[in-house]
């Protein structure tokens, strides 16, 4: 049975410390209740987390809905924004966990990949060159959330065309964010239109795409 | 509280509900009625005029052809169908009857939620996290696909496909054996309203996903109606009888792209994973995560288990018929060989099965193909043969298999009755009844007036009883249509 891998990068650099972050812990965790009542999803879908400060941490390898525990997540009082360093031991981890396509077996689907943030990269450099190898990973989706006030908008967008961002820090519009998240990853269960082949569900009210 | 609404629906009637979303579909929201008896479903974009027209005549005059005939109440059971329209803030809604409880789960970690049928047709859903209490047996699971197919042909029959047909459209109850049929305003109508969906993977037609890339009105296009409802519906038996997908097997169509990989396995190489020439997409059991097996693995459990009857549709299904849709078997006779099947089944000696019921095959020594427990002691098989012309029997390759409290029917009886929608009352009760008594198996005459012991050449009196021995013949009904049973006993 294929899997459907999904990689979350979150943002843990200092200015996510309180509110922000306890909010981001409380509507993965409901994502993670949501997603489980879900058989498609309880069937399919495997979860890693990935945060990203000063240092970067893969603190869920990719493991089955079912199975996982979320680690806590801690934030340093302060320090860069390392995502960068966070999409490389991405592209890393990939290697190791997504199962490729062989003659012999068939390959995983291909990744959903999510980025948290609320600043902007701090390793500009590194950024800017894994960016390529990323867009290499063919993954089905890549989508980035920019998160209140601070968040920049122009380096996500050399990452992906889906760009969100959430006005405020909140819980409900974390909650709504990560609801939406858990529709995407959904999606493979539902009806297929006639005329397109995979449609993103709409994102809630509170997002707004960045085009 | 909320506000309640009130409107006058199509028909006059009028239309009461609270002005709260309680649930969310694809392309509704849901309210509830005070009395909660229905819901009012609201489309969140205008539909357009072809659409209106649709709903109206599901509303009206599909309806009615289905529902407002003396079997109506028996269909009122099988589909959730939308009984009238309203409009509200410029929205169009629809009218459909609450779904029954029993297809909620009512305890258990997912109680409250919609007992929807992938949780009862995959192997790792089952095997993991499912209550065993929720499970019901593979008899209960045989009674919920007649349900399915009898639905089917119901809506075959009046012309209509329902384009979507999968366990996200079809909500179960393996407890009861029950089904029903949601989302039927999404009906198509071949000729006339075109389908606005291909269908939800795992039961999209390879003919469909073949075609997909071409434009809607281009001649080469295939798109939902009666004949891809009819490979959905062979998919979904499969899948509740054996907890697995026929076409998911071990090839891999392309080694670079999921995507495109899924897209020919469905599709323009679809290949049934136990098909006999063809094994080059057998599953490899090596590659299963133990929570799919034993059911994953089709070496273990292949599809005869579902006896002679099924395994002859399958064939059709996913051999002949695969790229043939032309040759796929229709609901009915979906019907017709599960019913059938339901005269096969034993049930399991240990009680401890999960399963409690299985065909019984008698052609090699018998056992529970799901538990492996071998079946003990003397059985007797009925095999049934009527008579054409006068006094000249033949016979009807169909059988029943007795066990211990059994009953018999008016339609093993009589050839020319058949369980349906259509069976009264009366005939829902059993004509006689099989016991394993002082050491012999014995039928009990209840309701059969005529029937008649050939070999003592005797009438059994109603409340009297015929030991089942080996070549005994028993005449169970003298008018048309009349069977004869021949009696073979079977020891292990």
């Amino acid at each position: 049975m294929r899997h459907l891998p999904v990689y979350i990068l979150i943002d843990t650099s200092g200015s996510m410390k309180g509110e922000p972050i306890e909010s981001v812990k409380v509507g993965l965790s409901d994502m993670i209740a949501t997603l489980r009542q879900d058989p498609y999803a309880l069937e399919t879908v495997c979860i890693s987390i990935i945060t990203f400060d000063r240092e970067v941490n893969q603190i869920l390898p990719l493991t089955e809905l079912a199975d996982l525990q979320i680690p806590n997540i801690i934030t340093p009082d302060s320090g860069p924004t390392f995502l960068g360093k966070a999409l490389e031991m991405l592209c890393n981890r990939i290697e190791v966990e997504v199962q490729k396509g062989t003659p012999e077996q068939k390959g995983d689907w291909r990744p959903l990949l999510f980025v948290l943030t609320d600043g902007k990269p701090s390793d500009i450099q590194v950024y800017e060159n894994i960016i390529p190898k990323v867009k290499n990973k063919n993954f089905a989706s890549i989508i980035a959330c920019a998160a209140g006030p601070k968040a920049k908008i122009e380096p996500l967008k050399k990452l992906t065309d889906q760009v969100f961002t959430l006005d405020t820090m909140d819980a409900t519009s974390f909650k709504k964010f990560f609801v939406w998240v858990s529709d995407v990853i959904g999606v493979g269960g539902k009806s297929v239109g006639t005329t397109d082949s995979l449609e993103l569900p709409g994102p809630p009210a509170e997002v707004n795409i960045v085009i | 509280m909320a506000n309640k609404i009130t409107l006058t629906a199509n028909d006059g009637s009028i239309v009461e509900f609270y002005d709260e979303i309680k649930a969310q579909g694809g392309v509704k929201d849901v309210y509830f009625s005070p009395d909660k008896t229905y819901v009012v479903a609201f489309y969140r974009k205008p539909i357009n005029a072809n659409d209106r027209e649709r709903i109206t005549n599901i509303v009206g005059i599909y309806r009615q052809r289905i529902f407002d005939t003396p079997e109506g109440n028996y269909w009122k059971n099988l589909f959730a169908w939308p009984t009238k329209m309203v409009e509200w803030n410029g929205k169009t809604g629809i009218i459909m009857p609450f779904y029954d409880k029993k297809f909620f789960f009512s305890s258990g970690p997912f109680k409250g939620k919609e007992k929807e049928g992938k949780w009862f047709a995959s192997a790792k859903l089952r095997n993991k996290f499912l209550p065993a209490d929720q499970k019901g047996n593979w008899l209960t699971n045989l009674h919920m696909c007649i349900k399915i197919a009898r639905a089917v042909r119901r809506l075959h029959a009046a012309g209509l496909a329902h384009s979507d047909l999968s366990y996200k459209n079809i909500l179960v109850d393996p407890i009861t054996g029950s089904a029903c049929i949601i989302d039927d305003d999404s009906l198509v109508v071949p000729g006339k309203f075109p389908p606005e969906v291909i269908g939800t993977p795992d039961f999209i037609a390879p003919e469909v996903i073949e075609t997909k890339h071409l434009a809607l009105d281009d001649k080469q296009r295939k798109l939902p109606s009666i004949y891809t409802d009819r490979h959905a519906l062979a998919v979904l038996i499969y899948m509740y009888l054996l907890n697995r997908h026929p076409l998911r097997g071990g090839k891999v169509n392309d080694v670079n792209d999921s995507g495109r990989d899924e897209e020919l396995s469905m599709g323009a190489k679809a290949l049934f994973i136990e098909n006999p020439t063809d094994k080059s997409n057998r599953v490899k059991a090596q590659q299963l995560s133990p929570a799919e097996l034993p059911q994953g693995d089709p070496a273990k459990m292949p599809y005869t288990i579902c006896g002679p009857y099924l395994k002859k549709l399958f064939d059709r299904a996913f051999v002949e018929g695969l790229h043939d849709p032309s040759k796929r078997p229709s609901a009915a006779e979906w019907e017709d060989a599960l019913v059938k099947t339901t005269d096969l089944v034993q049930p399991c000696q240990n009680p401890n099965c999960e399963a409690k019921w299985f065909v019984f095959d008698n052609t090699t020594k018998p056992k529970c193909p799901f538990c492996g427990q071998p079946y003990h002691g003397q059985l007797p098989i009925l095999n049934f043969y009527y008579a054409p012309s006068h006094g000249k029997f033949i016979s009807e390759n169909y059988r029943l298999m007795v066990y211990d409290k059994q009953t018999l029917y008016k339609w093993h009886a009589n050839n020319l009755v058949s369980p349906s929608e259509r069976t009264s009352e009366a005939d829902k009760k059993p004509v006689g009844d099989f016991h394993f008594f002082n050491n012999q198996w014995i039928l009990i005459n209840r309701n059969l007036p005529d029937i008649m012991d050939v070999t003592e050449k005797k009438p059994i009196a109603i409340g009297e009883y015929v030991p089942l021995t080996e070549g005994r013949q028993i005449l169970l009904d003298k008018g048309q249509g009349g069977r004869l049973i021949v009696v073979q006993l079977v020891n292990n």
